[in-house]
């Protein structure tokens, strides 16, 4: 029996570090933002999950909103990469990647809503959350168009809300002011008891406490160099890369369509500017021919139309803008589902395997 | 929204009969009608402007005090007044009528009736229920009437432009009635249009619009 119980043991043992050692090259950058050990307990690894859209689910108030279902889904991937560019400038961050889904045992985890975005107001309401659930951040934030970038100064290096990002990025600071060294490690080493929970339960599930109100506290910590930590770390590590790997690729998405979004940005900050302009002349300016005449009919008219018909041309422009930026998003979809499918099938693997191990071991044990 | 659609039905209860009703505003599942396709005027069938002006007329005449009585102080120009009205409307009319080529679009929720040189008359439902379009300048609702389309422009200045689309049963021909009313003339003014169903011409591109380079295009081959 205990002779069996060895061989399998190497054997998961084995096929574990295989599948470790499997990641794709495909999948690893040269530029991956992994933070060694060695980091500062402040410098938190940051992961922003692509934004919420914000589209109302009912219809009818798309028009009314000015909402553009397809264009806020592209804003809800694109948005969450200029944030992450400026936490990474503050140089006070660990790794700041963007993710496509929440990762309950992230350090710090990102979130945010579109709640106006019309080329001229950008609206958000981030949350900022850490592992042990505390609540960092849940907060509204407005930015309008900086100066230089209405002036022409615009370009992917100048992003036209940097205010705002840079408003968030001063919050987060200012949130985390409030802890001290000891709680920030804290954090680091609840994410990596989460972590553990959710590959391996039964090895894990006894070191957090949960709180009725979501947050987690530690129970009690694992040796040092308990063999299982050390394996959740190594699946840990290989998990970053595909995480680096996803976050790549929104790096590229931005790239490829930043500059098309700031034309779609600045063509409705013309559209909302023609308006309140248009509004103005409409209510100041009485047309001077006589009321009932044709040309007073004409004018009345023609008044409607030219809104009806800008109202036309930026839906036709949303449209176009959906057909030109739509491939290299389908590319991109493809390839973060390809990345997300792998990570499934290993962490599945990863799941049985580190199960098996711990029941053969804590069987050894006893 | 249902304030809108209240104010609608009041201001066209108000003013002359109601053009959308509350019944007019809601369906049950199906649209009632199909219009989708492109339609091309069929001009042997049209009104004639001038002989619909000069019914109008006429029936103006009808309703103003007897010109053979000796004329009251500001009579006579009021009744100038309403002749000129009354030509504006059908010039207004005929403008708004023009265009020979109508493009319909049709999905679940929306109607989209496109014109040459004018905007895109929109017709929303959501759940049912017509949706009204407003902007600075008016509002625009519609509704159905047994099978007929209506649509309804609200303008400022008491200006109001409905349309009335009808299909016929081999759903190849479509008449289009056009009302233009305002509070300026006692009569509205109505023209007919008729319209006859055509296959649009495929160009042999593969063409989508698209933001920075506008129209792009390929020979390739078109999905049917």
């Amino acid at each position: 029996m205990t002779w069996l119980t060895l061989e399998t043991r190497t054997l998961l043992a084995s096929r574990l570090i295989i599948l470790l050692l499997c990641i794709p090259p495909g999948f690893v950058r040269a530029d991956a933002y992994l933070v060694e050990d060695t980091r500062k307990p402040s410098a938190l690894n940051v992961s922003i999950v692509v934004f919420d859209p914000g589209v109302p689910e009912d219809l009818s108030l798309h028009r009314d909103l000015q909402v553009f279902p397809q264009i806020r889904e592209i804003e809800a991937m694109f948005l969450p990469f200029v944030l992450r560019e400026t936490l990474v400038k503050t140089n006070e961050w660990g790794a700041v990647r963007v993710i496509p889904k929440p990762d309950v045992a992230a350090e710090l985890l990102v979130s945010g809503t579109i709640l106006k975005s019309d080329g001229e107001t950008l609206e958000l309401t981030m949350q900022v959350v850490d592992a042990s659930g505390r609540v960092w951040l849940d907060k509204a934030f407005a930015g309008t168009v900086t100066d230089s970038y209405a002036t022409g100064g615009n370009g992917s290096d100048s992003p036209g809300y940097q205010q705002l990002y840079d408003e968030i990025a001063e919050s987060l600071l200012q949130a985390r002011a409030q802890f001290e060294d000891k709680a920030l490690a804290n954090i680091v080493e609840i994410a990596l008891l989460r972590h553990a929970q959710q590959l391996a339960p039964s090895a894990f599930g006894d070191y957090l406490h949960s709180a009725e109100d979501g947050t987690f506290t530690i129970r009690r910590l694992p040796a040092r160099n308990d063999p299982m930590l050390e394996r959740i770390e190594r699946i840990r590590g290989a998990e970053y890369v595909i995480t680096d790997a996803v976050d790549a690729k929104f790096q590229e998405l931005h790239a490829e369509i930043a500059s098309i979004y700031d034309l779609w940005r600045e063509y409705r900050r013309k559209v909302i500017e023609y308006q309140t302009e248009d509004a103005r002349r409409v209510q100041s300016t009485q047309s001077s021919e006589p009321r009932g005449s044709y040309e007073a009919l004409v004018n009345l008219y023609d008044n409607y139309k030219l809104d009806r018909i800008t109202a036309q041309e930026q839906n036709s422009l949303a449209v176009a803008f959906g057909n030109e930026v739509g491939p290299t998003i389908a590319a991109m979809e493809t390839r973060v589902a390809e990345l997300e499918g792998w990570v499934d099938t290993q962490y599945a693997e990863w799941y049985r395997l580190l199960e098996e191990l711990f029941e053969v071991e804590s069987t050894l044990e006893q | 929204m249902f304030f809108t659609v209240a104010l609608l039905l009041l201001f066209s209860a108000c003013s002359q009969q109601p053009i959308i009703t509350d019944e007019m505003i809601r369906f049950e599942g199906r649209m009632p009608a199909n219009f989708s396709g492109s339609w091309e005027r069929n001009y042997a069938r049209d009104d004639d402007v001038n002989a619909v002006l000069n019914d109008a007329y006429n029936r103006l005449i009808r309703t103003l005090p007897d010109q053979r009585r000796p004329a009251i102080a500001g009579t006579e120009q009021s009744a100038s007044k309403q002749m000129n009205s009354l030509v504006a409307l059908a010039r207004l009319a005929e403008l708004i009528t023009r265009p020979d080529v109508l493009t319909i679009s049709q999905t679940r929720h929306e109607i989209s009736i496109a014109r040459k040189d004018d905007f895109d008359m929109l017709c929303a439902f959501y759940d049912g229920v017509a949706k009204a379009i407003e902007n600075n300048n008016g509002t625009e609702i519609c509704g159905w009437d047994g099978s007929q389309l209506v649509s309804n422009l609200v303008l400022q200045g008491g200006l109001q432009v409905t349309h009335r689309f009808t299909i016929s049963a081999d759903g190849q021909h479509m008449r289009v009635v056009t009302t233009v009313s305002s509070t300026t003339s006692r009569l509205p003014f109505t023209l007919r249009r008729f319209y006859s169903k055509f296959e649009r011409p495929t160009s042999g591109f593969n063409c989508i619009e698209t933001f920075s380079m506008k129209r792009v295009c390929s020979t390739a081959e078109i999905a049917r």
